[in-house]
C-alpha cells in the first residue's frame, strides 16, 4: 500500500496549459475517483502518474520514492485502459500471463497465478479463447485481470465503463469495490460520470475546467457540503439562492431578495463570515418536503407553483416557479402506487426544509 | 492526447535505409547528370565541362524518337484504360461470390515475368506461330498473315504487359465507391449514360489519374517490347540510351540522353498538369 | 424500353469483362499447353510430352540463372524489408514522417532512369558488375514498396496496445518484438512477396546492372526470345507461372485476413 504524492505539477501540450501549480495526495490502499469534466485534466493526472507523459514541472512520489523519471515500464504501476488495449494476437491466458511472462517466471507458478486472478473476475471458463470471440464486459474483466496480476502497488483506470451498458456497468462497478476491498491496492479512477464516482469512491477529488481542484473528499462531504457552486452544480442537482448573510438575531438567517429569510445553518467552514456578506445558499430537490398545505414543524418555507412534472421512475422531479420568478427543483420519492395526494400541473404549493439540510457557499 | 513513447537509442535505427537510399539513388542521379556535362579530350585523362552532348541532341532525329516513345505511351494509356475502366467497376460492384479468385486471376500477370508475357505473344504471333497455323490449317487463309514486326504487334505486346498497373488502381477506386450515389443519380432521374459521366466518371477520376501516370511513365522509357515484338527496326529512348551505355559505351552521351528525356517527361507531365489545373479553375468559375 | 437497355449493356459488359479475361488468359494457357507438345516445328498440337521440361532439368544455363535469381530476390527482400520497417519505426517515433517522400521517386522515376544511374555510379568508381550490383538495384525498388506498406500498417496500430505494453513492464525492445512485430507481420509478409516477385520479373536492372558475368531468368528468357521460339522457354514459363500463381495464393489469403491497399 503506497500513497502517491503529486507536487507543484505543471503540464503543456503544445502551447496550452493542461495542469498549472497541481497538487495531489491519493492516499494509501483507498479507492480514489477523479472527477471532473471533459477536458479538465483528469485523463493527463492519470497518464502522469502512470508515466506516459513527464511532467513540465513537478515531482511525483510513490511511497517515499522519486519516479517522476523513472519509466513506464518500470513502475510498479498498472492501468486499465478506456478501450482496454488488449493485445489482438494472443489469447486471454496470454494477455493476463504477459507481465509475469516477461520476467521469465516458472511456468507452472504463471499459470496458477492466472487462474487466481481468473477466478477473481469470473472468467477462468474462456481461459484459452481469443479476445475477438469475448463481449465487451468479458474484454473489460481481461483488461482488468491483466492489469492486477503482477501486483501493482496503484491501478489506475482510465474511464473503464464507459462502453459498457448500464446494467453491465453498475454490476461491474460493485465488483470493482469488492476487487479494491480484497486487494488493498490504491485505485485511481477517472471519470466523468459522477454516479460511477459516487458510487465507488472511498476519497474522491473534483477538479473544474481549468485543472485545478475544487473540493477533496469523501463523496457524502462533497454531496452534502459541496465547498464551491461548481462542485455544486457539477454533482447531481441543486437550488441556488443568492443573498445576504444577517448574522445579528438569535439564529443566522439568508435574506433572498424577493422571497425571504430563511433559517441557515453556518458551518465551521464559513465561521468567519459577518454580516452583510454576499452569500450563496443551496438545497439539494431530495431535500425539500413538498406539500399542498403549509406545515410548521419546518425551520424554512416558501410557496410556489408547479410548472413541469418529470417521471423518473423511483422518484419524480418538479419544477416549481416561485414568487421571485426562480425555479426550484424538487424530488419526491415515488413511495406508493397510489398516493393520496396527488400533485398536477399549476397546484399551489409549499416547499419546506430544515436548516441543517441547506448549506451556504461564498458567492 | 496520445503521445508516443520515445527510446534513447532509436537515432540509429533510420540510417541504413537512409543511407542506401542516398548512396544508391540520389548520389547516382546526380552522378548522371554531371556525367552528362563532362567532355573527355580523347587519348588524355583531362575532362572539361561541355555543353557538346546536349548540343549534339538537338538533331532532329532525338525528337522523333522522343515523340515515338511519347505516342506509344500514349496509345498504351489510352488501350489499357478502355479494357480496365470496366473490368475494374464489374469485379468491385457486380462481383459477390467469387470476387477473390477473379481478383487472383486478374493480378496473377502482374507477378509473371514480363518477358514471358511478350513470349506469350511471340508465340501466337508468328509467321510460324499458333494463329496462323491454326488460320491455315482450316483454311481460312491461305498464306501466313505479317503480325509480327509490326506496330500493332507492339501495341498488343503493350496492352498486356501494362494492363495490371491500369486495374489495380481503377479496382482499389471502385471497391471504395458509394454504389449508392448512383442509385441517387438514377432516382433524381439521370439516364444510364447521364449517371456516368456526372458521376462515375468525375468520381473515379483520381483513380484513372493515378493508373495513366503508373502506365504512362514506364511505358515511355519501354524498348524490350517494341524491340521484340517490333523487331527492333524504329528506336525507342529506351534502345537509344542501351546503345549509348553498353553498345556504344559513350557514357556521357547517353547520361546526356537520359537526362534530356526525363527532362522530356517532365516537361510533358508538367504541361498536363497545368492543363488540368486551368480546366478545374474554367469549371469553379462557370 | 428501358429494361432491354438495361438488359443489353448488363450482358454488353459482361461480354466485355470476359473477353478481358480472355485477353489475359489465352496466351498464357497457349504458352503451357504447348510445353507438353511432342514437337517444335509446326506450332500444332502433336501428342502430349514431358520432352522439354526433361530438356529444362538438364540445360545447367537455366539452373545457374535461376540460382541467381534467387539469391538476388531474397537477399533484396531481407534488405529492403529489414531497413524499411527500422526506418519507419525510427521516423514515426521522431516523427519525422515527411522523411518518407525521400523514398517515392523510387516508384516514380522510370526503371531504365534508376539502372543507368546506377551503371555510371558503378563505372566512375570502378565498381565490378555482378550480383552484388544487382542486389543494390533491387534493394532500391524494395525500399519504395516496403516502407509505404509498413508505415500503413505500423500508423493503424492502436498506440494504446504499446503503452499497454510497457505499463505491463516490458521494455521497448520487449515490447517491439513481442506486440509490434507480430501485429505487423502481415504487411511485412505482403511486402516480401511483392519484392520478391518484382526482383524475379525484374529485367532493366539486370540488364544494365549484372554485367556480362551475372545471369539472371530474366536475362537467360531475354537471350532465349532473341533467338527463337522453343518449347523450352515455354516449359519454364509454365513452372514460372505455377511459382507465381501460388505466391498469388499466399498473398491473396494475407490480404484477407488485413487490409493492405
Amino acid at each position: 500500500m503506497k500513497t502517491i504524492h503529486l507536487k507543484d505539477i505543471s503540464k503543456s501540450f503544445e502551447g496550452d496549459v493542461i495542469l498549472d501549480d497541481f497538487s495531489l495526495t491519493v492516499p494509501a490502499g483507498k479507492f480514489f475517483a477523479l472527477l471532473g469534466p471533459s477536458g479538465c485534466g483528469k485523463t493527463t493526472v492519470l497518464r502522469l502518474i502512470g508515466g506516459f507523459e513527464t511532467p513540465d514541472y513537478g515531482t511525483i512520489m510513490l511511497g517515499d520514492k522519486n519516479i517522476t523519471k523513472v519509466p513506464i515500464y518500470k513502475r510498479r504501476i498498472s492501468t486499465v485502459f478506456q478501450n482496454y488495449a488488449l493485445f489482438p494476437h494472443m489469447n486471454v491466458f496470454n494477455n493476463v500471463a504477459y507481465s509475469l511472462q516477461l520476467k521469465n517466471l516458472d511456468k507452472e507458478r504463471i499459470k496458477e497465478r492466472v487462474l487466481k486472478v481468473l477466478r477473481a473476475v469470473r472468467l477462468e471458463s474462456h481461459m484459452y479463447k481469443s479476445i475477438k470471440q469475448l463481449s465487451g464486459g468479458q474484454q473489460q474483466r481481461v483488461a482488468l485481470a491483466r492489469a492486477i496480476t503482477n501486483e501493482p502497488d496503484v491501478l489506475l483506470l482510465d474511464e473503464p465503463l464507459a462502453a459498457l451498458d448500464l446494467k453491465l456497468r453498475e454490476q461491474m462497478l460493485i465488483e470493482l469495490i469488492d476487487l479494491q476491498e480484497t486487494l488493498k491496492t490504491t485505485f485511481v479512477y477517472v471519470t466523468h460520470d459522477q454516479t460511477e464516482a459516487l458510487t465507488v469512491a472511498d476519497q474522491m477529488a473534483i477538479l473544474n475546467h481549468d485543472g485545478k481542484i475544487e473540493q477533496i473528499g469523501t463523496p457524502q462531504q462533497i454531496y452534502e457540503f459541496p465547498a464551491s457552486s461548481f462542485v455544486a452544480t457539477f454533482v447531481g442537482k441543486m437550488n441556488l439562492f443568492k443573498g445576504t448573510l444577517q448574522t445579528a438575531g438569535e439564529s443566522p438567517c439568508v435574506d433572498v431578495p424577493g422571497l425571504g429569510l430563511f433559517q441557515i445553518y453556518i458551518s465551521a467552514r464559513y465561521q468567519w463570515m459577518q454580516e452583510g456578506a454576499h452569500v450563496v445558499m443551496g438545497m439539494r430537490p431530495e431535500k425539500i418536503w413538498m406539500e399542498k398545505k403549509k406545515e410548521e414543524k419546518f425551520s424554512n418555507v416558501m410557496a410556489g407553483t408547479v410548472e413541469a412534472i418529470v417521471y423518473h421512475g423511483p422518484a419524480t422531479q418538479y419544477n416549481v416557479r416561485l414568487k421571485n420568478d426562480q425555479m426550484v427543483q424538487v424530488f419526491e420519492q415515488n413511495e406508493e402506487h397510489f398516493p393520496k395526494e396527488k400533485i398536477d400541473y399549476d397546484d399551489h404549493v409549499y416547499l419546506h426544509w430544515q436548516k441543517e439540510n441547506a448549506f451556504l457557499l461564498e458567492r | 492526447m496520445a503521445r508516443r513513447a520515445k527510446t534513447v537509442h532509436s537515432f540509429f535505427w533510420g540510417i541504413p535505409a537512409f543511407l542506401w537510399q542516398t548512396l544508391f539513388f540520389y548520389v547516382p542521379l546526380c552522378f548522371l547528370l554531371a556525367t552528362s556535362f563532362v567532355k573527355r579530350v580523347p587519348s588524355t585523362k583531362i575532362s572539361h565541362f561541355s555543353l557538346e552532348h546536349y548540343a549534339a541532341l538537338l538533331d532532329p532525329i532525338y525528337m522523333v524518337i522522343l515523340a515515338r516513345s511519347l505516342t506509344l505511351a500514349a496509345i498504351t494509356v489510352c488501350s489499357c484504360l478502355l479494357i480496365a475502366y470496366p473490368v475494374a467497376y464489374f469485379l468491385a460492384l457486380r462481383v459477390q461470390r467469387f470476387k477473390t479468385i477473379l481478383f487472383a486471376l486478374l493480378i496473377l500477370p502482374f507477378w509473371t515475368n514480363f518477358l514471358l508475357l511478350v513470349y506469350a505473344w511471340y508465340f501466337l504471333l508468328e509467321n510460324n506461330g499458333l494463329i496462323n497455323t491454326m488460320l491455315l490449317k482450316f483454311g481460312f487463309i491461305s498464306a501466313p498473315i505479317h503480325m509480327m514486326n509490326t506496330y500493332g504487334a507492339v501495341c498488343c505486346g503493350m496492352l498486356y504487359c501494362y494492363l495490371p498497373f491500369m486495374l489495380l488502381p481503377l479496382y482499389s477506386t471502385f471497391e471504395r465507391f458509394d454504389e449508392r450515389l448512383l442509385e441517387a443519380s438514377r432516382d433524381l432521374g439521370a439516364t444510364g449514360w447521364q449517371t456516368f459521366t456526372r458521376v462515375m466518371l468525375p468520381l473515379t477520376l483520381p483513380g484513372i489519374k493515378t493508373g495513366a501516370l503508373l502506365v504512362f511513365i514506364p511505358a515511355f522509357g519501354e524498348f524490350v517490347i517494341p524491340s521484340l515484338l517490333g523487331g527492333d527496326k524504329s528506336m525507342y529512348i529506351g534502345s537509344v540510351i542501351t546503345h549509348y551505355f553498353l553498345t556504344v559505351r559513350n557514357v556521357s552521351l547517353g547520361s546526356a540522353f537520359t537526362c534530356f528525356s526525363a527532362l522530356f517527361l517532365i516537361f510533358f507531365l508538367f504541361i498536363l498538369f497545368m492543363a488540368h489545373a486551368l480546366l478545374n479553375r474554367e469549371q469553379k468559375n462557370a | 424500353m428501358h429494361k432491354i437497355l438495361q438488359r443489353l449493356s448488363n450482358a454488353a459488359l459482361a461480354v466485355w469483362v470476359t473477353g478481358a479475361y480472355l485477353f489475359l488468359y489465352v496466351p498464357l494457357l497457349v504458352l503451357v499447353v504447348f510445353s507438353f507438345n511432342k514437337i517444335t516445328f509446326p506450332y500444332h498440337w502433336v501428342g502430349f510430352s514431358w520432352h522439354w521440361y526433361q530438356e529444362l532439368f538438364v540445360t545447367s544455363e537455366i539452373w545457374e540463372a535461376a540460382q541467381n535469381s534467387l539469391i538476388v530476390g531474397a537477399s533484396s527482400v531481407v534488405l529492403s524489408v529489414t531497413f524499411g520497417l527500422l526506418f519507419v519505426v525510427w521516423s514515426s517515433r521522431n516523427n519525422k514522417h515527411y522523411l518518407m517522400g525521400a523514398f517515392y521517386p523510387n516508384l516514380v522515376v522510370p526503371e531504365i532512369v534508376i539502372a543507368v544511374g546506377l551503371l555510371s555510379f558503378y563505372i566512375f568508381f570502378n565498381v565490378p558488375l555482378g550480383l552484388p550490383s544487382l542486389i543494390v538495384g533491387h534493394t532500391l525498388l524494395g525500399l519504395g514498396y516496403a516502407i509505404p506498406i509498413i508505415y500503413t500498417r505500423y500508423n493503424a496500430l492502436d498506440q494504446r496496445i504499446i503503452e499497454a505494453s510497457l505499463d505491463l513492464g516490458a521494455t521497448d525492445r520487449q515490447t517491439f518484438f513481442k506486440i509490434v512485430l507480430p501485429l505487423l507481420r502481415s504487411a511485412l509478409v505482403a511486402a516480401a512477396l511483392l519484392i520478391f516477385i518484382l526482383s524475379l520479373d525484374d529485367f532493366l536492372i539486370a540488364f544494365f546492372c549484372a554485367g556480362s558475368s551475372a545471369q539472371t531468368l530474366s536475362l537467360y528468357i531475354f537471350a532465349m526470345i532473341r533467338s527463337g521460339v522453343s518449347p523450352v522457354v515455354n516449359a519454364l514459363a509454365t513452372l514460372m507461372l505455377v511459382v507465381s500463381s501460388l505466391l498469388v495464393m499466399v498473398f491473396c489469403s494475407v490480404k484477407v485476413k488485413e487490409d493492405i491497399w
